[in-house]
């Protein structure tokens, strides 16, 4: 058991040697302590495993910085990673994290089953928790309105209220819409947020068909012909795993998209695996909270990208940046708390430092929310053939902020939603 | 003589636990306790009966839901009315179940098992408004003997009296389990297992007999549900997914079916082994699946198997 | 409580003309949508029809492997998914490796299906290997042991592959779409049908016509006998869950270009194709297909007329026979 860390990315200890003579303003390491360690949840195993592990690659290039500068307040940032998987065990292995391993903050989290349990129990334990891409909400309401140790997530629902204000701007004349959605919270919430929002903005639209095929389906060709049997205007889709990737090329396959217009509010999650030969121009493409090819993409946003090819031979998806930006708040709320000194801030400053910090993330300024959610910008467009990848890409892009977009703390979403001044 | 020193030292260690141990390998033993009473059951059925389950999860997760269900959508937050509701509910589920499942044995009966299990999966699922679907429902702190402890925080809450509370239902249904298949019923178990037609020549309801067997193993199996509850904070449709059903299987293959005890270890070490291996490993299932394979093959007894196998041949009792 | 205004994008809302979005590149035919409401009708039958029959073929490959195996080993081979899923992995490994070396698109159906029977190859590996030692074992070892390689080869497949989804890219869409009574129907879901009759058919012939086949149903009848007329259990045993894999793996192979792979495909699978063969019966290779029909048109039918049951309508459907029929629609084996 003593050395049960074998797998920990980044002991720092390397790092520091370069990174002393490199910076000559980065002392070296403080003396208080050794690495800080940071606990790190990942999805490995099921239908979310790509997206856990682009969070945690997201994670170590980030360490893998913070350790060239110096880490933090002197000391090497050190991940403990751990497996996020059903709710039970997640528990068990966030426990662990904090009562074993002695981690300083947890960061991750990305199943909403799995986040709803973890936050009580981060609010027990009393170490910050960052969760990269979990909320606390149960279908669109919030069950913790005032956490002290929990930092949530932008809104489940966020995607499907852009994709829905921007269905309004770009697809005008729909009078007839279907969805297909996964048989679970996140798909039934997209589809019903993403309805409120065009009849919000007077669009006059019917549903004719509403699909919820379990998540984890792999052959979507009954459910597309019951689509075209109901002839929609347009379709709208939630899918953001393999399962976007499938629905797009059978769709194709059967000339779908030549009678409809096509909304994919998350699919930009596995952007890469969108060939052109199979998706057509002209869809709605969302790639949630950070797009790779942002032609005004930070020098950071761009080096990570080249990186990240050249690591992977792939292009990164959004969950890099809640990723990051979490682990790097976290950075920066550590040294706000130390207010230029370097002893180590209690958690409890960390969190109130937290609490309203901005920070240059990926893809540009992230915050957060006084009441712990993230904010940040969604990306979405209309996709276009005209790039050098095999896959699709968008343009032109649209840019909206959760400010405009996710509902402020407190407020009922439908409400909210009823609220706009259009 | 050996057999009840080792229990007694057991006891002693589970009573001292929580003062020695470290507070995370003290919360372990709280799933180990709750799996350890749905074990029980299922190695009524297993080793016992001879009947193998491939859908006891469905218990476990009738028990947590009966729990969260209660502290979600009524006042009720006793422990013992959850388990109680729970042990009713379980019943109630497992009398029809258990009356079209024991009609058959072998492979026909553990599949039909697995049927009934994915159903209740799909129907968490599908039903959210009333179940909260993949989102699950959470359960609040349960009072224990009236004591709601809410001074706590909730890890001591649970390394104290839901530890020592978890421990006195283990212990209370090893007890009774033990005089189950002690009781003339369970020499009839048994018959059934080895002999079904001799059984039936000698005037065993072999029908009845199994179906009996099978009620009280979902109640084993619920209780236990019940119990794992509160420790997670949140009960979700993943507890009766097909593959929890597996683990539980492999539990009482791992410690040994063929002994009373068995069951108890494999829950012990399934758990103590999985925690050290993921830290370690993220490709854990590949080891977890060689140990079956192994266990199967070379091992069918078990661990305890291999314990005993040391000892001297007894004869068998009549 | 006004929406701020986003940074790059016009204020939505705001009288924004109907952008000029540029037309999808399709490699179908121009949409000819038929007219009357009978032809309407006929289009739509046969959209939900043909949805049906190919998810039907695809679990029939599956199916049929798990009773092959059940048929004549008594063995119920929860693996049988995951056999599916390294199909499909190894099948797209071959096909890259086939188009990167230059080879025509057209022909991609070719190392495709080649690896995909190639792979069925770990069969053998895995009797001799694992199922061997455990014949005179209760069958419940038996199914534990598959449910051990379930275990290991979920994460065998991650380690190699890693957790990303893979696919064949838009080789599906390679020969195109035919119309067949006004509706649109990929050729490649039409070669998979087909493929998936000619093993059907290959097996009936397989089981009635060969020597090996009458092995095979004098060893699923009786074993005891089987093996007292000198018929060597162990080459049969090996060859026949080599046949059950190079099914299932085949089956995943020739899906894929369909679809995508995922390592947890298998676990998924596995739940339908138990549906087949319970309702289709145990063991037996005509209620492997008739069961794979039922699974696959019923689905289709249930997405059709209240997409609410889907899964559920199979679950009932398969309790309803287990409790009324056990052996299935054509199982004939004692229970």
């Amino acid at each position: 058991m003593t050395t049960r860390r074998q797998f920990l990315k980044l002991t720092g200890g390397a790092a520091a040697a370069t990174a002393g003579v490199r910076l000559g303003a980065a002392p070296a390491f403080a003396q208080t302590g050794g690495p800080v360690k940071i606990g790190i949840l990942t999805i490995r195993a099921g239908i979310a495993a790509p997206v856990g592990a682009a969070g945690l690659r997201g994670t170590e290039w980030w360490a893998e910085r913070v350790n060239k500068a110096g880490g933090i307040l002197g000391r090497p940032v050190q991940l403990v990673v751990e497996e996020e998987s059903t709710p039970k065990d997640t528990v068990e292995r966030y426990r662990k994290l904090i009562l074993q391993d002695k981690v300083e903050v947890v960061i991750g989290g990305i199943s909403t089953g799995v986040t709803l349990a973890l936050a009580p129990v981060a609010e027990d334990l009393g170490t910050p928790w960052l969760s990269w891409d979990g909320t606390t909400q149960k279908g669109v309401e919030e069950t913790m309105p005032n956490p002290k140790w929990a930092f949530k997530s932008v809104d489940n629902e966020v995607e499907a209220i852009v994709g829905g204000i921007l269905t309004a701007k770009y697809f005008k004349g729909v009078k007839t819409i279907a969805g297909i959605n996964n048989d679970y919270s996140y798909g039934h919430d997209c589809w019903q947020s993403y309805q409120a929002v065009l009849k919000k903005y007077g669009m006059d639209v019917k549903p004719v068909i509403e699909l919820f095929p379990k998540l984890g389906v792999t052959d979507f060709t009954s459910h597309i012909a019951t689509i075209q049997q109901a002839k929609p205007d347009l379709l709208m889709t939630s899918f953001w795993s393999g399962d976007a990737t499938i629905l797009m090329k059978q769709a194709t396959a059967v000339g779908l998209f030549k009678t409809m217009k096509g909304v994919f509010t998350t699919a930009g999650g596995v952007h890469d695996s969108l060939k052109k030969e199979f998706t057509p121009e002209g869809l709605l493409l969302g790639y949630n909270t950070m797009y790779f090819d942002d032609p005004s993409g930070s020098a950071l946003l761009k080096q990570f990208v080249r990186e990240y090819k050249a690591k992977y031979n792939e292009y990164p998806p959004y969950e890099c940046d809640h990723a990051y930006f979490n682990a790097e708040s976290y950075r920066a709320a550590v040294e706000k708390a130390a207010r230029g000194g370097r002893q180590w801030p209690s958690k409890a400053d960390v969190v109130k430092a937290l609490e309203g910090i901005e920070v240059e993330s990926l893809s540009g300024k992230r915050s957060w929310r006084e009441d712990h959610v993230q904010m940040c910008n969604f990306y979405q467009g209309i996709t276009t053939h005209k790039n050098a990848y095999d896959f699709v890409t968008i343009s032109p892009l649209e840019v909206v902020s959760t400010k405009q977009a996710m509902k402020p703390a407190g407020a009922k979403l439908f409400n909210w939603i009823n609220s706009w001044k259009i | 003589m050996t057999a009840r020193l080792v229990l007694g030292a057991a006891l002693l260690a589970g009573l001292g636990v929580p003062l020695v141990a470290p507070a995370y390998h003290v919360l372990l033993m709280l799933p180990f306790m709750a799996y350890a009473v749905v074990l029980l059951g299922l190695n009524l059925l297993f080793g016992y009966t001879g009947l193998v389950s491939f859908g006891h999860a469905l218990f476990i997760g009738i028990g947590a839901y009966t729990g969260a269900f209660l502290t979600a959508h009524t006042p009720v937050r006793a422990l013992e009315v959850m388990l109680i509701l729970a042990a009713v509910v379980g019943a109630l589920v497992a009398a029809p179940v258990g009356a079209l499942c024991v009609r058959y044995v072998k492979i026909y009966f553990g599949m039909l098992t697995l049927a009934f299990g994915m159903v209740f999966y799909t129907f968490v699922l599908k039903f959210y408004r009333f179940t909260g679907g993949d989102e699950g429902m959470p359960v609040q702190r349960p009072s224990l003997l009236g004591v709601a402890f809410e001074a706590l925080p909730k890890t001591d809450y649970l390394t104290g009296p839901y530890y020592y509370y978890s421990l006195a239902v283990l212990v209370v249904a090893t007890v009774v389990m033990w005089r189950i298949v002690r009781s003339p019923f369970g020499l009839c178990l048994r018959t059934i297992r080895d002999n079904p037609v001799k059984a039936e020549a000698l005037g065993v309801g072999v029908k009845r007999y199994r179906w009996l067997a099978f009620l009280i193993s979902a109640v084993y199996a619920s209780v236990g549900g019940a119990l794992l509850g509160p420790p997670i904070g949140n009960v979700d449709p993943t507890l009766a997914y097909w593959t929890h059903s597996g683990d539980l299987v492999f539990m009482t293959l791992l410690g040994g079916f063929t002994n009373f005890f068995g069951p108890l270890l494999g829950a012990f070490v399934f758990i103590f082994l999985q925690d050290s291996i993921k830290s370690v490993f993220p490709y854990w299932r590949l080891i977890f699946g060689a140990i079956l394979a192994f266990i199967v093959i070379f091992a069918p007894g078990g661990l305890m198997g291999l314990v005993t196998r040391a000892r001297p041949e007894r004869p068998a009792p009549a | 409580m006004a929406p701020h205004t986003p940074q790059r994008s016009e204020r939505p809302g705001e009288a924004v003309p109907l952008l000029d979005v540029p037309t999808a590149h399709y490699t179908g035919g121009p949409d000819t949508a038929p007219h009357t409401s009978h032809a309407r009708l006929m289009s739509h039958l046969v959209n939900i029809l043909m949805g049906g029959i190919f998810h039907a073929s695809i679990l029939f490959l599956v199916a049929a492997g798990l009773q092959v195996v059940f048929g004549v080993q008594r063995i119920f081979n929860l693996a049988c998914g995951s056999f599916y899923a390294l199909g499909a992995y190894v099948g797209i490994s071959a096909v890259q490796a086939f188009t990167s070396a230059g080879g025509p698109p057209a022909l991609f159906i070719l190392p495709l299906a080649i690896a995909g029977l190639a792979v069925g190859a770990v069969g053998v590996v895995i009797e001799r290997g694992l199922l061997a030692f455990v014949y005179d074992r209760d069958e419940t070892f038996q199914l534990l042991l598959t449910f051990a390689l379930v275990l290991m080869m979920e994460d065998a497949i991650r380690m190699t592959w890693g957790t990303a989804p893979q696919s064949t890219s838009a080789l599906y869409l390679v020969y195109g779409q035919v119309r067949f009574l006004g509706a649109t129907i990929p050729v490649y879901n039409l070669i998979v049908i087909g493929a998936s009759l000619a093993i059907a058919l290959g097996i009936g012939w397989l089981l009635t016509r060969t020597a090996f086949g009458r092995i095979m149903r004098a060893t699923a009848d009786n074993r005891e006998m089987a093996e007292a007329l000198g018929v060597d259990m162990r080459r049969v045993y090996a060859k026949v869950f080599t046949l059950g894999t190079a099914l299932g793996t085949l089956g995943g192979a020739l899906v894929i270009p369909a679809t995508a792979a995922m390592s947890e495909m298998g676990v998924e699978l596995i739940v339908e194709a138990f549906a087949v063969v319970v309702i289709g019966g145990l063991g037996s290779m005509r209620g492997a297909f008739v069961g794979a029909l039922v699974v696959g048109i019923l689905r289709a039918v249930a997405i059709f007329i209240y997409p609410e049951l889907e899964m559920l309508l199979i679950y009932l459907i398969v309790i309803g026979v287990l409790v009324l029929r056990p052996r299935g629609l054509f199982g004939g084996a004692a229970v």
